[in-house]
């Protein structure tokens, strides 16, 4: 009979869930083994670099390519005209709009693709792009969103000059993308007439960028004799590129492979399909050669997506105890020239109608315009699921304003709007049905391990002595693990995903996804649950993602869809190899199926555990002892279609001190406790989670692009664009509460992303509450020393005496 | 990005033979350090081109110039020059009006009211020290123009001019320049009159 000792050794040897398992990927990585798109390397292999617009808009008047072409070395000079005969001189974007693959006759945001130069070595190529002559006129340009809808405003976009309809709505302007509402209009503006309490705030939310370490950059390397394409490319979902490049190029999708090896960090930044890599693609097919094309930063911070540049106008309605009634929202977002949002189809604003957040809020009604401006395209996540960053942002200031309105204590007044934990599975004024939560414990749990009370005392004798101190707190709740197919689809592919797992004769097992990782530990995080499923040792499973020829089809990684999704197809293709599996032993042990019981990793006979068949000699059985008409073999593919998302919650607190001489703010402690449902493996977590804090104070306290008058962007290098190390980074504490979700396999939601939504309006309210008691509502980011001194100016705090 | 100067400078030499030097474009225009004009189209229009020089880094400008107005009633220049630099990742605009004011007893000033746009690259990395740097750009001109006026005149002194005028760097040095901002920076924020 089995001990309990014994039991517990053998789940030990498994390392599956719930394992701080050490990281399969790091050996590689950190003895600089990993293998990025940089690193390939193919004979005859070409180099493209990119000539790029100096102006915000303009019109091309002429593009002399003779000198580049007369330099020795260079191959090809591709421009927009080259591409029209192909029909690629445009692409379709995933937000229904189209965008430029190369200028064609104007250019519409600074450092646009122009010309793609291909070249003997990078270097000729860089020097070639110098000698593209091409000759502009000048036109004004908008750089902000608030005057693009003006009557007088120049188009932008002169190739949508007259279509009116909208691949959302109805455009109200030349400079017009969509509108789009959500909720009950006229109901919340009859709770707002009557409400006891009102409150209304602007805010804006800069323009950020993901500005992960790699930047992109693909291989193309066609073969004319087979007719088939390889392209090795820097993305987060490389079945996707896989359909689109097919539909672009007219091959078919069999004859096109798409890899994505290691990644360098996405973020959100490589889901879209960029035109550099059509480009390349184009260039590899003309030439027959493989071409490189890989962005140097200021190209990535400059052309590649942005995030955010949302601009905000929240109201809530309230009894006079703090109670909210109602919420009511306006956005003006800033999409840039070209609508290239990485959103689900149905949804331009993301998923940002999840902005009534952790609270009980019954009515409410939200209205998002896009516009365009000259200013680079994209809007995609940045490590959250698609806008909710700003949702949380939104919904978390307004909860503090309200308090401020009212003297509630901002703990307090969550606490008396909190969905209570009885009402899950709960549906949101916006329609959503979070999973579950329990927004009151973490609070609670959170409050009392900062001492909550005693900082409060601090703060009253500080602010009497004239000093500056904030805390800020934030309950977010987040919804990841897009999504279910009946509203989620990105170019009419419903966004599902797969797991594919072999189990071999001997016992081991390979595992391929549809996702892939691009830091999260994909392949160390995957081998636990199929460890834990099937009892076959992590280390004696290897998971393979990126590899479109391999791989199951998948919708790929961002918005923390891995878990919910791809966790899910792999949990459930794991239970597809078990149910076979106890099919075997129950023949292996001539009894039935029933009489079976599972044990970490065998079946054994219930009332006789002595007789027991482990997974590994049931993986060999399947490959010559199969019970009569069952085919041999122990394989399984799922694709997973969820039928909801998943909601992690958390409650975070700041505490800070400013100078009110300097303006510098020190963040002297940041408590964060993250309820993610079941935890796969805590270390990976931890690491997820100290990551994206570090990108939440990143975008808070410093990151942003910034464009001038003339819209040159100002902030497109290193020496602007502020990206935290260790030297700036504060100290972080994790903390967390565990409530599953009941419809996942597993329990398991979505992580990664929670500590960026939910650390950058933190750092917001802890900023504003230093100066609160001073009548501040809100103040915009990033709060760096220098806007941080102007408002301590404006109130004339920074007297000596 | 867009930068408004105005800037008065004494000149130590008759208000007729700066004006006479305002007028000779090609003769002005090399008081600009390291420019020079390459062509002239017709009486208003001319070609020329600026070399930068910012550490390891030379940028050249090729541009056009056109004199909008001459006023010798008032002793002004109007013009506009346009450029675009040679590697195609920037480009410049500057309308300039001069102006000689005669001061009497052989003096002068040049009163100088420009608008300078700089778009691209020089404007993302340069944009934060324009000021500053069309400051001393704007004072290198201004003491060769000087110079140039003096050597107009007779004896040792136009002489010396002269020989100076002659010695201008051939290219704006932006390693020097950046020097001599810093510099003004600091004697600004302690206090010190600015440089100019």
């Amino acid at each position: 009979m089995s001990s309990t000792a014994d039991t517990v050794e053998r789940e030990k040897n498994l390392q599956g869930i719930g394992c701080s398992r050490k990281r399969k990927e790091d050996p590689r990585f950190i003895q600089g083994k990993g293998n990025y798109v940089d690193d390939i390397k193919m004979p005859g292999m070409l180099f493209a670099d990119m000539v790029r617009s100096p102006h915000a808009h303009a019109r091309i008047k002429s593009i002399n390519k003779e000198k580049a072409l007369a330099l020795p070395g260079v191959h090809a000079v591709i421009t927009a005209e080259d591409l029209k005969p192909l029909n690629l001189h445009w692409m379709p974007t995933l937000a229904g709009d189209v965008q430029a693959v190369l200028a064609d006759e104007k250019v519409v945001f600074q450092q646009q693709e122009v010309a793609l130069v291909v070249a003997d070595d990078r270097y000729i190529a860089a020097d070639a792009t110098e000698l593209v002559e091409v000759e502009y006129e000048e036109l004004p340009p908008i750089v902000d969103p608030h005057k693009a809808m003006d009557p007088d405003a120049p188009i932008i976009r002169e190739d949508l000059v007259g279509k009116m309809e909208g691949a959302h709505s109805k455009r109200l302007h030349d400079n017009h993308i969509f509108t789009w509402e959500v909720g009950q209009k006229d109901e919340t503006d009859r709770v707002f007439e009557t409400a006891e309490v009102t409150v209304k705030q602007e805010m804006t939310y800069q323009r950020v960028h993901p500005s992960p370490l790699e930047t992109c950059g693909c291989v193309a390397s066609f073969d004319k004799i087979k007719g088939t394409l390889t392209v090795y490319i820097t993305s987060q979902a490389p079945h996707v590129v896989r359909t689109v490049v097919s539909q672009l190029s007219g091959i078919p999708e069999s004859k096109v492979r798409i890899i994505s090896p290691d990644i360098g960090g996405g973020f959100g930044n490589k889901v879209g399909v960029y035109p550099g890599y059509v480009a390349t693609i184009v260039a590899s097919i003309v030439l027959g050669r493989p071409v490189k094309w890989v962005e140097d930063r200021i190209e990535h911070l400059s052309t590649t997506a942005f995030a955010r540049d949302y601009h905000m106008t929240g109201e809530l309605a309230a009894d006079k105890d703090g109670r909210i009634k109602a919420l009511r929202v306006n956005v003006l977002a800033d999409h840039g020239a070209f609508d290239a949002c990485a959103d689900p189809s149905k949804f331009p604003a993301g998923l940002f109608h999840i902005c009534t957040g952790s609270y009980d809020i019954p009515t409410a009604y939200a209205r998002v315009d896009g516009v365009y401006t000259n200013k680079a395209p994209g809007g995609v996540a940045y490590r959250c699921s698609f806008r909710v960053t700003e949702a949380v942002y939104l919904i978390e200031r307004m909860v503090d304003v309200l308090a401020q309105k009212l003297n509630i204590d901002k703990a307090e007044i969550r606490f008396r709007n909190f969905i209570k934990p009885e009402q899950f599975p709960y549906t949101s004024a916006f329609g959503w049905e979070y999973d579950s939560g329990n927004y009151h414990a973490a609070l609670k749990k959170v409050l009392e391990a900062v001492d909550y009370e005693g900082l409060r005392k601090e703060q009253a004798e500080k602010r009497a002595r004239g000093e500056l101190m904030g805390i800020g707190i934030v309950t977010f709740t987040e919804i990841v693990g897009a999504g279910p197919s009946k509203t989620c689809d990105i170019l009419g592919i419903g966004m599902f995903d797969s797991c594919e797992i072999r189990v071999h004769p001997t016992g081991s097992a390979l595992a391929r996804m549809g996702t892939i990782t691009q830091g999260q530990g994909h392949q160390t995080t995957y081998a636990q649950i199929i460890a834990s499923e099937l009892g076959i040792p992590s280390e004696d499973i290897q998971i393979e993602e990126g590899d479109t020829d391999t791989a199951p089809y998948g919708l790929g990684t961002y918005g923390s869809r891995t878990t919910p999704v791809g966790g899910a197809a792999t949990a459930k293709a794991a239970r597809k190899i078990r149910a076979k599996a106890r099919k075997i032993a129950a023949h292996l042990l001539e009894v039935s199926e029933d009489d079976l019981e599972w044990d970490v990793d065998r079946f054994r006979v219930k009332g006789s555990p002595d007789q027991a068949k482990t997974m590994k000699e049931i993986a060999w059985a399947a490959y010559n002892n199969v019970p009569e008409g069952m085919e041999p073999g122990l394989e399984a593919v799922e694709y997973y279609d969820p039928p909801n998302f998943t909601y992690p919650f958390g409650a975070y607190v700041c505490v800070v001190d400013i100078d009110k001489y300097t303006g510098v703010t020190k963040i002297r402690r940041f408590y964060a406790l993250d309820d993610c449902g079941t935890r796969i493996n805590p270390m990976i977590i931890d690491g997820q989670i100290h990551g994206g804090l570090t990108e939440g104070f990143a975008v808070a306290m410093g990151q942003e692009l910034i464009y001038d008058e003339g819209g040159n962007i100002l902030g497109n290098s290193f020496m602007d664009y502020f990206l935290p190390t260790a030297v700036e980074t504060p100290h972080w504490e994790t903390d967390y509460t565990v409530t599953p979700s009941p419809h996942h396999p597993l329990g398991a939601k979505g992580v990664a992303e929670s500590p960026h939504v939910g650390s950058i309006p933190t750092f917001t309210a802890a900023v504003v509450d230093a100066f609160a008691h001073l009548g501040v509502t809100h103040m915009n980011m990033p709060h760096n020393a220098f806007n941080v001194w102007k408002k301590i100016h404006e109130l004339g705090l920074d007297k000596r005496s | 990005m867009q930068v408004k100067l105005e800037k008065v400078f004494p000149i130590d030499g008759p208000a007729s033979n700066a004006w006479k030097l305002l007028q000779d474009i090609p003769e002005m225009a090399s008081c600009m350090p390291g420019a020079e004009i390459t062509e002239q189209i017709d009486d208003s229009n001319y070609k020329g081109k600026v070399k930068v020089k910012i550490g390891p880094a030379t940028a050249a400008f090729n541009g056009d110039i056109e004199i909008k107005n001459i006023d010798p009633a008032n002793h002004q220049l109007t013009m506009v020059g346009k450029g675009t630099d040679t590697k195609g990742t920037s480009s410049a605009t500057m309308e300039l009006t001069a102006t000689i004011r005669d001061l009497g007893d052989g003096k002068c000033e040049l009163v100088g009211v420009s608008e300078v746009t700089v778009t691209g690259k020089m404007a993302s990395f340069g944009g934060r020290m324009m000021t500053q740097v069309s400051d001393q750009i704007l004072k290198q001109f201004a003491a060769n123009f000087s110079n140039k006026v003096i050597a107009m005149g007779d004896g040792a002194e136009a002489e010396a001019a002269a020989a100076k005028a002659a010695e201008q760097p051939k290219e704006v040095n932006g390693l020097a320049l950046a020097w001599s901002v810093i510099v003004g920076f600091f004697k600004s924020l302690f206090g010190g009159k600015s440089t100019t």
